[in-house]
């Protein structure tokens, strides 16, 4: 061989579309920042360390389990970042720093790493560490209490708990508009609505997340509630109002979406959106918690693998089978 | 290569059409060597029917043994230069063959084929023809459990960025033509289809033949979905009953079918759509058996290190070792990728996003699959996920946000597969 230039050589395709995991989980981690800045505006230099607590913690937690499981170092990938980051749109602005450490641990290291890691997840990681603070340290996510402190120029009452505790009609205050623009109490980053929204519609025209989860959920949640506040409008509250209030748009854009948890096929994920947005409004309607979402969501994530079951029958060769 | 700004919207790759303004093929100053590569493995030296030092003629048909039921047309007249194993893909044992080329002035032609060529028949035709360039199979017609019922002549190119058949589609309908007159005489098949782009279909209504348009839209042109196309209208047509077989033969096979038969000589210059590093698109007429670097050096391409030199198109093609590989039969397309191009694969586990679920074209259950496949559970991949049913177009790993070489798993599995059914038969 006269030549002894070394080719590179490799199986094909020799094109890649140029998706990419860090990409993906970078434009998520912007988009969230439409929600998160209206919420640090609103709550201030603590909802701020809140939220770099959380980033920061749960990248540590990667980084140790990366070298505790001995695997490549994946912090890289963003994933770490953005469950840091969804976990704390969830908390109050007051929540002590030992619950966020706890909380970011459960998120990366039970959630996530001791199953393989991002991709080996059978549950959200950040909606199972916040079900376990929740039903462990329930009185830190009171957010009532966990706000009391602060002034504000809107009823400063967590809207879920008014109409749990008071029916529809204690809500009647509330109306879409200021839901909507975030003046509402709640989590760092579920209490600014629109950003929640306008970040999800462009995750989803770029196909960062699935329209097909976020719509159904969204469908789902708003027939139950209609079909329960057309039953008696006085207990509960309107269709619009469950929209707009608690984790449901973090949840419907955010946290029903993730891959690892959620089915491919289109007619499973439809099932699996509505499904989600359906046990929501129960949860909150007729259950004991305030907010449904976060157990919804536990509960679709567990039905995943059955429905993504229902899929488009393969075409068998027709050479061999015909 | 980026994805579209809408990402739901799935990525779509479209094939090349010919344009007026693709000029005429070039045609390379005959090489001073050519090699050939043979299927049948080298391992018995006795059983060889060739030699060092042996003078072949133009259009011999070179065997590794007397009865390997793999042969090559020597294109070109010469000396046998060396005899040498050859690792092909998946550790397939090869055979290449170099022949040093007699001067254009001292070509001896051989004229076996001419004295059969006026009374054809099936045999001498898979005896004779499957050396010319397109690489036409006749094994099916050989295949009692399956008789043929259709012949499809494909004027649509496998491969992305390529353009070889379409443009003999374009230029050469007569001998087209005349080479689907013999398919039809040798095997009495009468069923014969042209597929073709739509930009082709009426050049492609002159060569008498049913003319079915295929969509540029990748992989409608794999013969396995073209097949299911054509049937899906014939049960239509309410024939169920219909099992239809068929055997593809390239445009480019056809055509040389049909100037063997007419002329009585074999045509061994395999057209080539050339790519170069910028994108750049250009035919090339080469003698089978041409090393890649004769054509590198007519169009002043330089390789530098880590580059890469594809075979076949970029979904589906093969990345050579070395710039001497030949020119084979079924190289339609040489494709020269900068170093700087290359993307690697990922060594991460797959995230479930479902983009190869969405855009495989016979709905394999891919996200299942390569879970299985990477641990090695290939048995249980057939089972389960529809191994078998794929039809190795490689959208799946090209839209691999993990980018996990699911392509390579998907061969592997198959390759092994294969072969622990062959050692299962041998006892």
């Amino acid at each position: 061989m006269a030549e002894s230039i070394k080719l590179t050589v490799s199986h094909a395709p020799f094109w890649h579309s140029g998706s990419q995991i860090s990409v993906k989980n970078y434009h998520i981690l912007v988009a969230t920042l439409l929600a998160v800045i209206p919420g640090v505006l609103q709550y201030g230099i603590p909802a701020l360390s809140v939220v770099t607590l959380s980033i920061a913690s749960a990248m540590l937690w990667e980084l140790a389990m990366n070298y505790v499981t001995r695997r490549p170092i994946t912090i890289g990938d963003g994933n770490a970042a953005l469950l840091g980051m969804l976990f704390a749109m969830m908390l109050p602005a007051t929540t002590p720093w030992w619950v966020v450490i706890v909380g970011t641990f459960f998120t990366i290291v039970v959630g996530k790493q001791i199953y393989g890691g991002l991709g080996g997840n059978p549950f959200h990681p950040a909606v199972l560490a916040m079900a376990v603070l929740m039903l462990s340290w329930g009185s830190y996510f009171d957010f009532n209490e966990a706000l009391v402190n602060y002034q504000f120029d809107f009823n400063p009452v967590y809207p879920l708990v008014l109409a749990k505790s008071f029916g529809a009609g204690a809500v009647e205050g509330f109306n879409a508009l200021d839901l909507l623009l975030g003046r509402q109490i709640g989590g760092i980053g579920t209490s600014c609505v629109l950003g929640l929204i306008i970040g999800g519609i462009y995750l989803m025209l770029r196909g960062y997340i699935r329209w097909e989860i976020v719509v159904s959920f969204i469908v789902g949640m708003f027939v139950t509630a209609f079909c329960f506040h057309q039953v008696n409008p006085d207990v509960y509250a309107s269709g619009s109002f469950h929209l707009l209030t608690g984790y449901s748009m973090l949840g419907a854009f955010y946290l029903a979406t993730e891959d690892s948890s959620s089915p491919v096929n289109f007619i499973p994920m439809l099932i699996y959106g509505a499904l989600g947005g359906f046990l929501a409004v129960l949860i909150r309607n007729i259950g004991t918690h305030i907010d449904g979402v976060i157990f919804a969501i536990l509960v679709i994530n567990l039905t995943n693998p059955i429905i993504d079951k229902i899929r488009p029958k393969t075409s068998r060769k027709v050479i061999n089978y015909a | 290569m980026k994805r579209s700004f809408f990402g739901f919207i799935k990525p779509k790759l479209t094939y090349s059409a010919i344009t007026d303004s693709d000029a005429e093929p070039v045609s390379l100053p005959v090489s001073k060597d050519i090699r050939l590569l043979l299927d049948t493995p080298l391992q018995n030296s006795r059983d060889l029917t060739l030699s060092v030092g042996e003078q072949v003629k133009a259009g011999q048909r070179i065997q590794v043994t007397r009865d390997a039921r793999d042969y090559a047309m020597a294109s070109r007249s010469g000396q046998v230069t060396e005899i040498n194993p050859f690792l092909g893909m998946m550790q397939a044992q090869m055979t290449a063959v170099s022949i040093a080329v007699d001067s254009e002035a001292h070509q001896v032609a051989d004229d076996e084929f001419k004295a059969i060529s006026q009374s054809p028949s099936l045999e001498n035709a898979a005896r004779f023809l499957q050396g010319l360039p397109g690489k036409p199979d006749f094994s099916p017609f050989f295949e009692s459990d399956r008789p043929v019922k259709a012949i499809v002549v494909l004027g649509v190119d496998q491969e992305l960025l390529s353009i070889t058949n379409q443009y003999f589609v374009k230029t050469s309908i007569e001998s087209i033509k005349s080479g689907i007159d013999i398919l039809r005489k040798l095997t009495g098949i009468q069923n014969v289809v042209m597929a073709v782009p739509e930009h082709l279909v009426e050049i492609a209504g002159a060569a008498g033949a049913g003319v079915k348009t295929v969509d540029l839209e990748y992989p409608a042109a794999h013969p396995e979905l073209i097949l299911r196309h054509m049937m899906a209208n014939e049960l239509k047509g309410g024939d169920t009953t219909s099992h239809a077989d068929a055997a593809f033969f390239s445009a480019e096979a056809v055509s040389a079918i049909g100037a063997a038969f007419n002329t009585g000589k074999l045509p061994l210059e395999k057209l080539v759509t050339f790519i170069s590093k910028n994108g750049a698109r250009r035919l090339v007429s080469v003698p089978i058996g041409t090393p890649l670097k004769d054509i590198l050096k007519t169009f002043d391409e330089t390789i530098r290190e880590g580059d890469r030199i594809i075979f076949g198109g970029p979904l589906t093609g093969v990345a050579v070792y070395a710039t001497d590989h030949p020119v084979g039969g079924d190289t339609d397309t040489i494709m020269v990728q900068d170093g700087s191009q290359i993307l690697e694969n990922a060594d991460v586990a797959c995230i479930n996003c479902g983009e190869c679920v969405r855009i495989c074209p016979v709905n394999i259950p891919v996200n299942i699959l390569i879970r299985l496949l990477e641990a090695e559970q290939y048995e249980a991949a057939a089972a389960q996920a529809e191994l078998d049913a794929c039809i190795e177009c490689g959208l799946c790993a090209f839209v691999c946000e993990s980018r996990i070489p699911i392509f390579q798993h998907i061969k592997l599995a198959k390759h092994t597969l294969e072969q622990m059914k062959a050692e299962e038969s041998h006892g």
